[in-house]
Parts: structure tokens; sequence; C-alpha cells
């Protein structure tokens, strides 16, 4: 796949939709959430007021130099993360820079921002920030696996590591989906999914309830408004690699929208109903059954 | 040409004469002791020239009549050999002894001038009963020898001695008579040839002989007596036991085999076995330096009474490989004598006293080297002929043994060599005696001549004349010179030796190459940073070096191996030199010289006794032994590369090392395992043992030990030890790919090889860096140190993030590789080891760069520098290279990847303009670096324009619950980084590995303890083990 420069402006307007929708459907998931917990929840733009609030703030503080670095390295990894995945199936246009990479790039993106990041908490010399950091490596490597074993899965499957000819092999209908055609190793890769998006009973990371903690602690202002951005692209980005390998992909916006949002909400669903997990406990959580089922879906394939 | 018999009238008749002199003319009687022992040596020097050059065995008649008249003489190339080796060790320890002999007077010297004489008889001697006459004159001249000892023990010891040589004496005699009486000749010919043990009577009659010429070489355990006289003696006289009486003795058991036949050859072999395993393993326990080497004089004679029983196989090579152990073993055992005489006290501790003389560590060093058969000594020659013909005619067990008692050999050896060079120094400096050093450096010159000469006749290019060998030997003669100089000359032979070697290189031998001898250049210039004369690093570096380009340049499996054996001695010496590595060291030495023993008796297998053997034919190894000889060979490959089981060694060496030689044990050495394993799946293929696939094993084992390593790295607290843990996990990642026996599962192996020697030197250098300024190892001692160090920071970011695989760093291709090579592999299970580790590498990573650079700077390191420049400077060219071979991997892989097609031609990656393709997906390395580059930097400008005016707060300017820190100690989070993951998966750190070799050590050292109670010091127990050795001989004859 040849590069053009018209990639540009096209994948400009990939991020472009993504972060609007990003945010919305951040505020829409939030409400969800609150509405379970019978409360009433943030307006539904209340994302874009406090992403430009946060913007316009000014600081005259930096830690240093990662410090300053790390929310750039976060959000290139979720702007580098979005932009190096197809996003529609079939369309030139929102292909995005996909011709750099393949599945693998993907996935090994992802780490970039978060190790960016955590080294820029690092430098604010905060030890929740480090405390988080901890936490969320040390969870990420059982969570992971069984993601990658059904990644392994699914390539072996459809025998490439391309994105787009995994979508192309799910055409033609919902019972070609990978759901349908291998539901171990999406079973296995959804179990993943749970661990990865910051919300119960896998949340211990950021523990966004009590005391301030994780990688966040320190950040403000234009930092922080960097890092939101972020929080609206990655999760969907994510949730893009998903659609892709296991939901069919999407061949247009609106499906786009209604399935990123659809995955996006078994994590909200099982988040609104289990109390949090330690470190060890998901650690174990993972390993005693997810991994089995990942192992599963390798041997069977 | 003076006759032989001279020999031994010149030590008689000045004996004799001695006797005449007054006892007040103490210089002329020694003068006069000197000059016949002089000339006997030169007799039988110049009857070596003589028979080396080509002349046959003389018989010499005495009295003019042929046996069985008179008493026949023989002088051939062993006899004169031995009478040389003899007459020489006794000249020397005379001069050695000159202080003693002069205050005792003639007899003394007359008595030492009997010893000679007789031993040189038994040497010459083909009679039976003049055997016995020569055996006599010894016990009785020993006996007085032993007298010459200040020690007040040596009383009892020579006299136990007499007691036990009675009983010898008496059953030698009366086997003689029998002899006699059943074939009418004393001659051992005669005997020989009239087949003695057929005929009536004559069986035992032999066995009588047999067991008092063996009981003379002091076998294990019937050897009390001779041990308390090794340890009580002059060191002098015990020279000449274990040298020259050793050597007669077991010329006279070789006479008695004779006449045996073949019927006794395994009866010889099973008693030097045990002799040579139970005396090595007793010398374990020990602490008395001579007694130590008195176990070890009883185990080496053992060693060469295996070789003689071994006759059968060996033919012809017999005098070579027996003539190699004992020569080397007489050298080396008289030189060790000799040098416990300058040192003062008597635990091994003591010899701490040599530190600080070169010269005496040399020799020490010399002898050791000697002893156990490392190249290039003749013990090497002959230990390499021997196993071969042990593996070639299948007598797997007698090999076996034979290696195992070597190994524990090793270990007392080396553990001794460590105490010296590290444990704290007495007070008791060497004697400052001149010519006592005199003689100690003669034996070294004798062992470096023999090894030389050993060379020369051993049919392969003298190992001594290797260009590398030299080279690296030459740094001996120049380490007065300053650290700088010998560094620039050491990167100049190294780039020298790249440019002259260029040529030959295959592009898979070409990456060896280059990082060996182009990224062992590039460490050196961190080694600028080593201010005087550092002495004792270049030696032993170079020589490390020398076998490692000689690895890759080795055709034939000698060649191969003797360069092995190198680089495996020369990076002992230099893992040794660390503050703390004694322990890591001794570990990583015995560890590796059995791994080298496994790659021996694999080479051995595969050449079948065929030599020189090419390593390229191991693939034509009989379907039968194949798999056999790919485990050995796999397991000594793998010790190297510390894989899972066999990496206890690791953590420790690489840690405690110095700083600049940490990468290159590390970075470079590592890939010495690698490389053997290339080449071993290169050849052999996949091989099956009892129905399962080697290779698959193989895959189990490089799966767990990326587990592992990086598991266990994470929860290290030393930098240096996480790195160390962090290369057993990429170890296993190469080893995973090359046993995947795929196209990209080889490529990724070598980018493995290739990345793994960047980064990993890179981060050792910075932390050494690091831990060379804040004065610790210790991570959760630091921290905050960015701005203080920021390029040292800069290196160990860039990486950790080609270590992790994180796009846009060189890792990530590895990574990439990988997936792609998993695809095409018939195997799954092993991958979710692998996935399971990739991650756990992200935590130690983030450890290493966090507690170190982040966090908290501390009170105590406000004030530090940025490390050394010489430091820095290599590390800054690896970042460098790293961000160059992370843009452009095709410039080093595209070659190996068209090599590697040789041998698996599916799935080669196709290498357009900027994209690299494989059957499965694609990757295109400098579109991600300018996407991520491009985000990046618009990212960073936005920032910039948001955020322009940020100024740096104070290192306590944290939002803290209400509080405000003030103490670095107590808000730098670090130490026990991982809690909760030690909770999650600890179990899986338990020192399992550990624990099992510790048990086997502990075993042998019991063992040792339990067996030394047998030695109670009683003459009486003495000569019931005589008896009871005489019945052991008996049951072994009649069972075998």
């Amino acid at each position: 796949m040849p590069f053009e420069w018209v990639q540009i402006p096209y994948a400009l307007l990939t991020l472009f939709i993504v972060v609007n929708y990003g945010l919305v459907l951040t505020a829409l998931i939030q409400k969800i959430g609150a509405r379970v917990g019978r409360r009433h929840g943030i307006r539904i733009y209340q994302n874009y007021v406090d992403l430009l609030k946060n913007y316009a703030l000014r600081t005259h503080i930096t830690h240093g130099v990662m410090f300053y670095l790390g929310p750039v390295f976060r959000l290139t990894g979720g702007v580098g993360l979005l932009l190096f995945v197809p996003t529609i199936f079939g369309s030139e246009m929102f292909s995005n820079l996909s011709f750099a990479g393949d599945l693998i790039l993907a996935l090994y993106f992802v780490f970039f921002g978060s190790l960016g990041m955590a080294l820029g908490a690092g430098e604010s010399g905060h030890p929740y920030s480090a405390i988080g950091v901890t936490r969320g490596l040390s969870q990420v490597t059982a969570a992971e696996l069984p993601l990658a074993l059904a990644v392994f899965a699914v390539s072996l499957q459809y025998e490439t590591l391309s994105i787009t000819e995994i979508v192309a092999a799910q055409q033609g209908g919902v019972t070609n989906w990978t759901l349908f055609t291998n539901p171990l190793a999406v079973a296995a890769a959804m179990l993943s999914f749970l661990g990865s998006m910051m919300r119960p009973p896998f949340d211990v990371v950021l523990a966004p309830q009590e005391i301030p903690i994780g990688p966040p602690t320190e950040y403000h202002s234009a930092y922080l408004a960097l890092m939101q951005t972020n929080r609206v692209i990655f999760p969907v980005a994510k949730v893009v690699i998903y659609m892709n390998l296991f939901f069919g992909g999407a061949t247009g916006w609106g499906e786009f929208a209604v399935k990123v949002f659809c995955i996006y909400m078994v994590s909200v669903l099982v988040g609104v109903v289990f109390p949090r997990f330690r470190v060890e406990q998901s650690i174990r959580w993972f390993l005693v059954w997810a991994v089995p089922i990942g192992v599963l879906s390798i041997v069977i394939a | 040409m003076v006759s032989a018999i001279f020999i031994l009238a010149i030590g008689l008749g000045a004996a004799f004469l001695l006797g005449l002199l007054r006892d007040t003319w103490r210089g002329l009687a020694y003068a006069l002791t000197l000059a016949a022992l002089a000339a006997m040596s030169w007799i039988a020097g110049s009857w070596l020239v003589a028979l080396a050059g080509g002349l046959g065995p003389v018989e010499i008649r005495t009295a003019g009549f042929a046996p069985p008249f008179a008493i026949a003489l023989r002088m051939g190339l062993p006899e004169a050999a031995l009478s040389l080796l003899i007459s020489l060790t006794g000249l020397l320890s005379a001069v050695y002894m000159r202080g003693t002999l002069m205050r005792l007077g003639r007899r003394a010297m007359a008595v030492l001038l009997i010893a000679v004489m007789a031993l040189v008889g038994i040497v010459l001697t083909r009679d039976a009963f003049n055997l016995f006459v020569f055996l006599e004159l010894t016990v009785i001249a020993t006996g007085g020898l032993v007298l010459l000892s200040a020690d007040p023990r040596a009383l009892g010891a020579g006299f136990k001695y007499l007691v036990v040589a009675q009983v010898i004496s008496i059953l030698l005699l009366v086997g003689v008579i029998f002899a006699y009486h059943a074939t009418g000749s004393l001659n051992i010919d005669d005997m020989a040839a009239a087949n003695l043990v057929t005929l009536k009577g004559g069986a035992i009659a032999f066995f009588l002989m047999f067991v008092a010429v063996v009981a003379e070489l002091k076998p294990f355990p019937a050897n009390g007596w001779a041990l308390d006289i090794y340890e009580s003696a002059h060191p002098a006289f015990s020279a000449i036991l274990s040298a020259a009486l050793s050597a007669a003795a077991l010329i006279a058991a070789d006479k008695m085999l004779s006449i045996g036949g073949p019927e006794w050859l395994p009866v010889a072999s099973s008693l030097g076995l045990v002799s040579f395993l139970g005396a090595n393993i007793l010398a374990l326990a020990q602490d008395n330096d001579r007694r130590l080497l008195g176990y070890s004089s009883i185990g080496q004679v053992g060693l060469v009474l295996v070789v003689l029983g071994q006759r059968d196989i060996l033919g012809a090579s017999t005098p070579f490989i027996a003539g190699g152990l004992l020569l080397a073993h007489a050298v080396a055992k008289a030189g060790f004598y000799w040098l416990s005489g300058l040192v003062q006290g008597r635990s091994l501790m003591d010899w701490t006293a040599l530190r600080g003389h070169p010269v005496l560590i040399f020799a020490f060093v010399t002898f050791v080297a000697l002893l156990l058969g490392l190249p290039p000594f003749p013990g090497f020659y002959a230990k390499w002929g021997l196993v071969h013909a042990l593996a070639a005619d299948g007598r797997y067990l007698v090999l076996g043994l034979i290696l195992l008692g070597s190994l524990i050999e090793s270990g007392y050896l080396m553990r001794w060599f460590g105490y010296i060079i590290k444990r704290p120094q007495v007070d008791l400096p060497p004697l400052p005696s001149l010519s006592k050093r005199a003689v100690v450096l003669t034996a070294v010159a004798a062992g470096w001549a023999l090894g030389w000469i050993w060379g020369e006749i051993s049919g392969y290019p003298n190992l001594l004349l290797s260009i590398p060998l030299l080279f690296a030997l030459g740094f001996l003669f120049i380490e007065w010179l300053p650290a700088w100089v010998k560094n620039l000359v050491a990167i100049a032979g190294l780039g020298a030796w790249f440019w002259y070697t260029f040529p030959g290189y295959d592009p898979l031998h070409l990456i060896y190459a280059a990082i060996i001898l182009v990224g062992g250049a590039v460490i050196l210039v961190a080694s600028f940073d080593a201010k005087g004369r550092r002495v004792g690093f270049y030696p032993p570096a170079m020589l490390m070096y020398a076998g490692l380009s000689m690895l890759i340049l080795a055709q034939d499996s000698f060649a191969f191996f003797a360069a092995w054996e190198y680089l495996t001695i020369g990076s002992y010496f230099l893992i040794l030199r660390g503050k703390k590595s004694e322990p890591h060291a001794l570990s990583y030495i015995l560890f590796s010289l059995g791994g080298a023993f496994a790659i021996l008796a694999g080479l051995a297998l595969g050449a079948q006794g065929v030599l020189p053997f090419d390593v390229a034919d191991l693939a034509k190894a009989p379907a039968r032994l194949a798999p056999w000889i790919f485990a050995l060979l796999a397991i000594g490959f793998m010790t190297k590369t510390a894989a899972i089981g066999l990496h206890i060694w690791l953590p420790g060496a690489h840690a405690e090392a110095e700083t600049d030689v940490s990468p290159m044990v590390s970075g470079i050495l590592l890939k010495a395992g690698l490389f053997g394993l290339t080449l071993l799946l290169m050849i052999m293929g996949k091989q099956s043992l009892y129905g399962i696939e080697l290779t698959y094993v193989m895959l189990w084992i490089g799966a767990l030990s990326a587990l592992v390593g990086n598991l266990l790295a994470a929860f290290q607290e030393d930098a240096k030890r996480l790195l160390a843990y962090s290369s057993i996990g990429q170890m296993g990642y190469a080893l995973f790919g090359l046993a995947m026996m795929n196209h990209l599962g080889w490529l990724m192996a070598l980018m493995f090889v290739i990345n793994h020697y960047i980064y990993k030197s890179m981060l050792f250098l910075s932390v050494g860096g690091v831990a060379k300024r804040t004065g610790t190892r210790d991570m959760y001692r630091m921290g905050g140190l960015i701005t203080l160090m920021p390029l040292s920071f800069i290196a160990v970011l860039i990486g950790i993030i080609a270590v992790s695989g994180v796009p846009p760093l060189s890792g990530f291709g590895g990574r990439w590789i990988f997936y792609n090579a998993i695809m095409s592999s018939e195997y799954r299970l092993p991958m979710v080891l692998i996935f399971l580790s990739g991650p756990i590498a992200f935590l130690y990573l983030f450890r290493l760069i966090h507690t170190i650079f982040l966090g908290q700077l501390k009170d105590e390191h406000r004030k530090l520098k940025e490390a050394p420049l010489w430091l820095i400077l290599p590390q800054m060219l690896y970042v460098a290279f790293l961000l160059g071979f992370a843009v452009v991997p095709g410039l080093a892989l595209r070659h190996v990847d068209a090599y590697i097609s040789e041998f698996f031609p599916a799935h080669a990656l196709i290498w357009d303009d900027i994209t690299i393709t494989s059957t499965f997906g694609y990757w295109s390395p400098i579109s991600i670096m300018v996407v991520v580059g491009c985000i990046f930097a618009v990212l960073f400008l936005w920032l910039l324009v948001l955020n322009h005016r940020a100024q740096k707060v104070k290192q306590f300017n944290i939002v803290y619950s209400a509080e405000r820190p003030f103490r670095p100690e107590t808000t730098h989070f670090a130490w026990n980084f991982f809690a909760p993951y030690r909770k999650a998966l600890g179990f899986m750190t338990l020192p399992l590995v550990t624990r099992f070799w510790q048990a086997q050590t502990d075993l042998l050292h019991s063992t040792a303890q339990v067996s030394r109670r047998f030695y109670t010091g009683n003459g009486q127990t003495y000569a019931v083990h005589m008896l009871a050795f005489a019945v052991a001989v008996y049951l072994i004859w009649m069972g075998s």
C-alpha cells in the first residue's frame, strides 16, 4: 500500500470523528454508570467543557523534561494506535496510515503511550504515581495474555497478520464473524478486554473513587488535557482493534458507532456489577479463568 | 652416547663418594650431589633427544649376558622421558632443599641420590626381582627423606610408611618367587611371553605382584600413609614423591600389565577410576594445602592408571595420552609443592600471601591449568585423545566417570584459586628465597615447554602458535605498561584481526565476528576509564576474545573445543576480578567446565574415533548416536547461554563483574553459546530421543528461561542483577527462536543476537556508571538522577524501549519477526509462556529506569556528576546504532535472511524499498519512525504553545495528602517495587534450581567428610586398608 499525501488529511478526519465520538461516548457511558447507581450523572457535553477548560488553564509548573513529555508520549500513543489501524473496512479514505505495519504493530504500540506516561509520572516524584504504575504494569502482564493468545489464534485461523485481510475474511454475514467462527478466542479476548478498560473490577490502577492515585496524580491543566484527549481516543482505538478482529469490522461510520458502543458496553456492564479486585486477585483471576480459554483457542486453532 | 646404565652408576657412585667425604665438607658434598644429579639428567636428556630423533629402544644387558642369566635394562622413549623427569625433579628439589641438605649433611644427600637412582632404576629395569630391589631402595630412601622435614609428624608418617611398605614388599617378593617358579625367568618380557597368568600358580603370582605394584601408586582408599607423608614431609621431597615416585610406580604398573595381558586391563581401569573419583571427592574436604595436593596426586595417578588400563583401545597412542597426563601432573604437582614451600602457612587461605606477586600467581595458574588439562597444555591433548577413544569404543561409563572426576577436581582447584585472589590476605608474605622461586619458575617453563611439545607431536596445528592466543599471551609481557596503552593495543588488535579475517566470513559468521571483534573493541573504549596499570585484566580479557574469535573460525572439532576452553578460562579470570565475585566466578567456571565436558563428549561421540573431525560432519553421525550427540552438545551450549536449570551462575557472575567486564561477558560472551547452538542446529537439524523431539524440548527450555528470567529480573533490588536476569530471559527468546527451526525463528534469534549485544552492553555500562558515582547498585538507594546524569538516562531510556519491543525502536523488529515465525511453527503451547513473559519485561524495565533516574533524589547524591566520559562514549555510540538499526534493519538482516534461505527456504522475507513483507504481514520501519515522530513533534509543539512558560518546581512540591514530604527515602517508591506481583506469582521464583545444585555439592562434600573418617592416622588401620585393598582387587579381578 503506497503512501500518498492525501492520506494525511484523511487520517486527520478520522481523528476528528473519533475524538468527537469518543467525547460523547465516554460521557454517555459515565451517565449510564451513574444511572445504575441511581445517580443523575454528568451532562452529555460535559467532556467538552472539561477538556476546553483544561486546555485553557495555564500553569507554570513542571517537574522536569520527562514529566513535560509524558502526556505527549501518552497522546502520541493513542493517536498513533488509532491511525495505524484501518477504521472503516473497504474505505481507502479511512484506512488511515495502516501501511506502516500490521496487527503486531498495533498490539505493541499500545505500550508506547503507557510507557511514556509512566516515565513522565515517575519524574513527578510522587509515590502515588509510581504505585499506580506498578499496579498497572502488574495487572497488564496477566490481562494481556489472553488477548495475545486470542490474537494468535485468530491470525492462525485467517493465516494473516494484516488487519484488513482479517476483516475481509469476516465479510458476508454475521455468522462469518470471528465471534461465531472462533468463539473461544473471542471469549478469551473479551475477558482480557475487561482488564484493559480501567473499569471495575480491574480499576485499582487508577482507583478513581478514593485518593488520587495512578500516573495522572501530578498532572494538571494542559498536561491533563492532553491525557484527557487520549482518554477519549485510546479506548475507541482499542475497541476498533477488537471490532476488526472479532466482530466483522465496520463498513461505515454508523456501523462503527454501534459496534464500538456495544463492545465498550461489555466492560461497563461487568463494571457496574462487580466490586474492585486487588492487583494480585486480578492477576490470579486472569490466569485462572481467562488464560485457559485462550490456551484452548490456540490448541484448537 | 653414554650408556643409560651410567645414570644408575653415577647416582650410586656419588652416594658412595659422599660417604667418603668429611662431614664438614658440606659445600663440596652438596656440589657433588648437584653434579651427580645434573649428570644423570644430562644422560637421560641426551637419550630422550636421540630417541625422539628416531632411534629405536635400546636393551642394556648387564654383565654381558642375555636374560634370564642377567638383569636387562631398557631405554626407550617413555623410559628416557621419565628418567629425565625423575632426575630433573631430583636436581631441582636438591637446589630447592639447599638449606636443609647443608644442615643435615652428606647422609641426607646420599639418601636423596639413592632415591633418585632407585626411581630411575624402576623405570629402566626389565627384571622383576630387580624391580623389587629398586622398590626396596626407594622405600628405605623415602623413609629417610621423610625425616628431612622439620614437621614433628613426619617421624610418625615415615614409620607408618615403612610398615605399609613392608607389607607391599612381602607381597611383591612372594609374587616374584612364584612367578619365577612358574616361568623359570625373572625377566618381565619373558614372563609376558610365557603368558604367566595362564600357567599353574602363575595367576596368583601375578596377582601378588600386581597388588604390590599398584599399591605403590597409593590408590584410593589404601593410601592413608602416603597422605600423611605428603602432609608432613619437606615440600621438595613431596615434589619428588608426587612427580618422580608416581611416574616410576606407574611405569612399574605398566610393566606388570604387560605381563598380565588384556585380562587385567579392566582391573587396572577400575582401580584407577575409583582412585581418581575417590581422591578428588576427598580433596574437596581438605583445608591443608599439601594434603589436598596429595589427594590430587593420587587422583591424577589413578587417571593415568585408567589410561594404561584402556591400552587395548588406545593402542599406539597410549604413550602420548598417558605421557601427556603424567608429565602434566608431574610438572604441576612438583611445581605446586615447591610453591607450597614458599608459602608460610599450611591452610589454603594462607596462599593469599601470593597475591601481589603476579609471577607466583601466574605460576599457580599454570599449574592449575596443567592439572586440569586446559589448553594449550599436554593434558588437554591427552584428554582429547582419551575421550575420543573411549567414545569411539562405547566405553561410556568410563568416559562419564573420568569427566565427573575432572569436574570435581576443577571444583577444588578453582575454589582454591578464588580464595587466593579474593579472601582477606594473610600477614605472612611468601619466602623471598630466589633459588626456590627459580625452581618454581623452572617448573612453569617446563609446563609451557611441554605444552609446545605436545602441540607439535599431536598432529594438530600447535595450539600455542595460533595468532590470537599469542596476542593474548603477549599482554603478559606488557603488564608493566599503563592501562590505556594496553587498551589501545587491545582495540587495535581486535580491529586488525577483524580486518584480516573479514573476507572469510559468510553473513551468519560475520554477525558474530562483528559483535565479538568490533563490538568487543567498542566495549573496550569504556576500559579507558581505568586508571593505573590494571594488572591482570588484559591477558584474560584478550584470552577470552582470542577464544571467541577462534571459535567462529574453527573448522574441525579440535580447534572448536580448544577455542571454547580458551574463552571459558579467559572469562573466568575476568569475572573473578569483581570485588565480591569469588563464589559466582567459581559457580561460573564449574558450570562452564561441566558444559565444556558435555561438548567434549558430544564431539567425541560424533567423531567416532575419526580425527581430525570436521564439525560439519556431525551431520553424518550414526542415527543411533545422533540424538545423544545433539543432547550433549546442546546442554553444553545452553550452559553458556544460561538456559533455565543451568542458569544459576549467571546473575552473580554478571552482576559482580567490573563495570566494563559485565558488558563483555553479557553482551558478547553469551553469544558463544548461541553460536554453538546455531551451528549445532544447522548441522544436525531436528533429532528425536525416545520419540521426543529434542528441538521441541529446547523450545520449552527457551520459553521457560524467558519467563523465569524476566520474572526474577522484576524482583531484583540490585540493578546489575536485574540486567543479568534479564539476559537469561533474552537468551531464552533467542534459544526459542532457534529451536523453532524455521526461517523466521532463526532470523529472530539473530536479531536478538545483535540487539542483545547492543542494549545489554549499553545498559550495563550506564548502570555501571551510575553505580560508580553513587557507590551502590541497589536501585532503591538511588532515585531522581535524571537531571544529574542525563546522558546515562538517555542511554537507559533508549535501551529499555529497545528491550521492551515497543515501536519504533529495533526491539519491535524482533517481536514482529517472532510473531511471523510462530505463525509458521508447528508448535503452539510453548508460545503461551513467551506471551506471558513479554509484558513481564515491562516490569523490570520500568523499575530500572524509574527507581534510578526518576522519583526522588537522595540528599547524598545532590552533587553527583555524570558518569565518566569513557563510559558515556560507547553508550552514545550504541544509542546512535540502535536508532540506526531501528530505521534500517535491512542493512544487516537482509543478508542474513538470504543466507538462512539456504537452510530454510520457506517464508523468507521480501525486502522492498521501505516495507518488509512476510507471508503473513508487513512492517515498514521507516514509516513507523516518521509517523510516530511527526505525531510526537506536533503534539509537543502544541503543548509548548499552551504551556511554554512552565517552570521547574522543587523536589517536594507535590500534592501529598495535605502534607509536605521532606525525606526522599520515605517518598521514593522503590523498594519491593512489585509487592503485589510477588503475592500473585512469587511462588514461581522459589530457588528450586539453586537448591538442586546446592544439594549436589552438599552431597559430594558430605561424602568427602564421611570418607575422611577412614583415615584415622593409625598405622594399623592403614595396614588393614592395605589388606582390604588386596581383597578388593582380587574380587574385581574375579568379577571381570
